[in-house]
């Protein structure tokens, strides 16, 4: 019964033995290296960032200057003198509500400010509202209305340009607002460096010549009754303007809206048909392709052309039937001019004029500056352009033009801005060489031939060359009987150093107006023609006969 | 030779010292200079404003027709001379040449 049954287990061996794994793998060693690695890319980063920041150049770090709202730098002209300056005013403010005892203040008020409406500012401070009481007061009525010691008096500093000069620069300085920002001229095209620089701004004008060039547009707008003139006078060789004058003008000072068109500054934003000065272009052009020389000559011209509905005649029918090309400049021959242009083509005059800056917009150092109007070419309108009708451009252009193609056929950048660094800058040819010395003479010859079209600008002493152009306005579907009459001159024509710009827009004719003939003696009273050779050219003529001793005596190069 | 370098280390301390404490003393100057030349500075651009208002071209021509109407005269160009100095002795010329092809 008892049987028992004796389970044997057979001795467990356990073979189980835990043992470090013989991995080459040092876990402990690498976590920290990992921790050591991480920290010493941190670290290069940091460092990287270090030095970056340290050899940020002086520029780069222009962005973190803080502007100051009460700031903005002087200009000044060629010469040191102050065309604008800031001066910091105090505007002077009552505040109702903390007025104690508004009888008392009203009674210190009257002995300081006797003249002030104070039924007016009485209502005011009855009103309970913030109002000025004085604008840019005076130190010596600052200091006393702040002895009065009375909580509600509040004193703010305000921003104030002054302009010197007055009208003078107008259309060049331009305009700030309220918030110290510049609205037109170069206080808005510099608007972020005159408020961020405390270095003044030294233009290239200069203050007398301006001046002089302004007084004589000014006279002769009342001799010539024009709606409005302009004169740029500009170095052919570094594009330095001298004097850049639009009239009417308008005192800065005043600080007024100018909303007028008149006021428009002309010798930039103003876009005008030049007519005959576009000739120069023409037979430069010719000369610089190498399809024409001075003495090429031209036979049998026509009097008249036709070219679609409208026809192309001479402005003088004296004009020989056979004309060289330095005739045809001379006597501004249209015919003549039409066939300099048929031989250039398209292509090549319209290269040309691309090159020296007339058909597209100019990048200058103000804003207000005009497009030329876009025009599509054809056969007839190569034809007109040749003598410079059907083809619209500023006088800055045209400065600029006159300028390449009479310093040796250098690219120049007209501008306002005094600049040691444009002066030391390589010449970029833009024009064959010899080009300049072959248009010049012949620039020359029409101030002083009896066939040429600028007798008058002929200036003892200063060897004035140029070219007029005498153009109709253009109206909607046409041409109006007003007229734009330019001059554009360079001088000393040997070895040009000025070029000079004088239009009138819309000029008349005088009766009165005594002209004192310079290549032959006499004078002649009132104006035979409405041609620029008797009314801008006149200007030029006086202007040059001002500034020209200035000219020459100044700035003498060593 | 221990001494030596503690020494010198010590001299070059010292040194430093008296040369920044000098410096030191110069940069106050520069400060007080500057502090003192700034409204000298405000005051010369007003004066120089005042002088370019004064002495503006429009000014100018008021004052000679006021004053000097018929004491100044205008001297044609060709009639100014150019005086120039060559090796001790005067030259005086023309300021423009006539051109001799006009």
């Amino acid at each position: 019964m008892n049987n028992k049954k004796n389970i044997i287990l057979e001795e467990y061996e356990n073979e189980f033995s835990y043992k470090k794994s013989k991995t080459n793998l040092d876990i402990q060693f690498n976590r920290i290296a990992f921790i050591f690695f991480v920290f010493l890319m941190i670290s290069v980063i940091y460092s990287i960032q270090l030095v970056h920041l340290g050899s940020l150049k002086a520029e780069d770090s222009k962005e973190f200057l803080t502007i100051n709202k009460n700031h903005r730098a002087d200009m000044l002209d060629r010469n040191g003198n102050y065309l604008v300056k800031t001066v910091k005013s105090i505007d002077i403010g009552i505040n109702p509500i903390e007025v104690i005892d508004k009888k008392k203040l009203l009674i210190n008020l009257q002995l300081i400010f006797p003249d002030k409406n104070y039924v007016e500012i009485t209502k005011k401070l009855e009103k309970n509202k913030f109002f000025y009481f004085e604008k840019k007061i005076s130190s010596d009525n600052y200091e006393k209305i702040m002895l009065l010691g009375d909580k509600s008096i509040k004193s703010e500093e305000k921003l104030t340009r002054i302009y010197p000069q007055k009208n003078l620069f107008s259309h060049i300085l331009g305009q700030i607002d309220d918030d110290n920002k510049g609205i037109s001229g170069l206080e808005k095209s510099f608007n972020e460096k005159l408020k961020q620089t405390n270095e003044p701004l030294k233009l290239t004008v200069d203050t007398d010549i301006q001046f002089l060039i302004r007084e004589e547009l000014v006279k002769f707008q009342s001799v010539f009754r024009s709606k409005g003139s302009t004169a740029i006078l500009m170095n052919v060789n570094n594009g330095e303007i001298i004097s850049m004058v639009s009239y009417p003008d308008f005192d800065l000072n005043k600080r007024e809206k100018i909303v007028d068109l008149k006021f428009i500054n002309r010798a930039t934003k103003g876009v005008y048909e030049l007519g005959s000065v576009f000739k120069t272009f023409t037979v430069a052009a010719g000369l610089e392709e190498g399809l024409i020389n001075t003495d090429t000559e031209f036979l049998n011209l026509e009097k008249k052309l036709q070219c679609g509905k409208s026809s192309i005649s001479e402005y003088d029918n004296k004009i020989p039937s056979d004309l060289t090309v330095e005739q045809i400049l001379i006597r501004s021959g249209n015919i003549g001019s039409v066939r300099i242009g048929q031989k250039l083509e398209i292509i090549k005059l319209k290269a040309f004029l691309e090159k020296i800056g007339i058909l597209s917009k100019i990048n200058f150092d103000i804003e207000e500056v005009g497009e030329p109007i876009p025009f599509k070419w054809g056969k007839c309108k190569l034809a007109t352009v040749s003598f410079g009708h059907g083809i619209t451009t500023t006088p800055l252009q045209l400065a600029k033009a006159y300028a390449i193609i009479s310093n040796g056929g250098f690219a120049v950048e007209p501008s306002l801005i005094k600049s040691e660094l444009k002066n030391n800058q390589q010449k970029k040819r833009i024009i064959k060489a010899g080009i300049s010395e072959k248009i010049n003479p012949i620039l020359r010859k029409i101030v002083t031939t009896k066939e040429g079209t600028a007798g008058l600008v002929n200036i003892e002493g200063y060897e004035v060359g140029g070219k007029t152009g005498t153009a109709q306005k253009t109206i909607v579907g046409g041409y109006s009987k007003a007229k734009v009459n330019t001059f554009a001159g360079i001088f000393p024509t040997s070895n040009p150093k000025y070029v000079l710009i004088v239009l009138l827009d819309e000029p008349k004719t005088s009766s009165d107006y005594v002209y004192e003939y310079k290549n032959k003696k006499g004078s002649y009273k009132g104006t035979p023609f409405n041609t620029a050779g008797w009314t801008s050219v006149e200007v030029a003529g006086k202007i040059i006969e001002k500034i020209g001793p200035i000219l020459a005596t100044k700035y003498i190069e060593n | 030779m221990k001494q030596l370098v503690l020494v010198v280390i010590f001299v070059l301390i010292l040194i430093t010292s008296l040369v920044k404490n000098s410096t030191k003393e110069i940069e106050d100057q520069i400060f007080v200079i500057n502090e003192n030349i700034r409204p000298l500075k405000s005051e010369h651009e007003d004066v120089l404003l005042e002088f370019n208002y004064l002495s503006s071209p429009e000014k100018l021509v008021q004052y000679q027709t006021q004053y000097f109407e018929k004491d100044l005269i205008k001297i044609q160009i060709m009639n100014i001379k150019e005086i120039i100095e060559n090796n001790e002795t005067l030259e005086i010329n023309d300021l423009i040449s006539k051109n001799s092809n006009e």
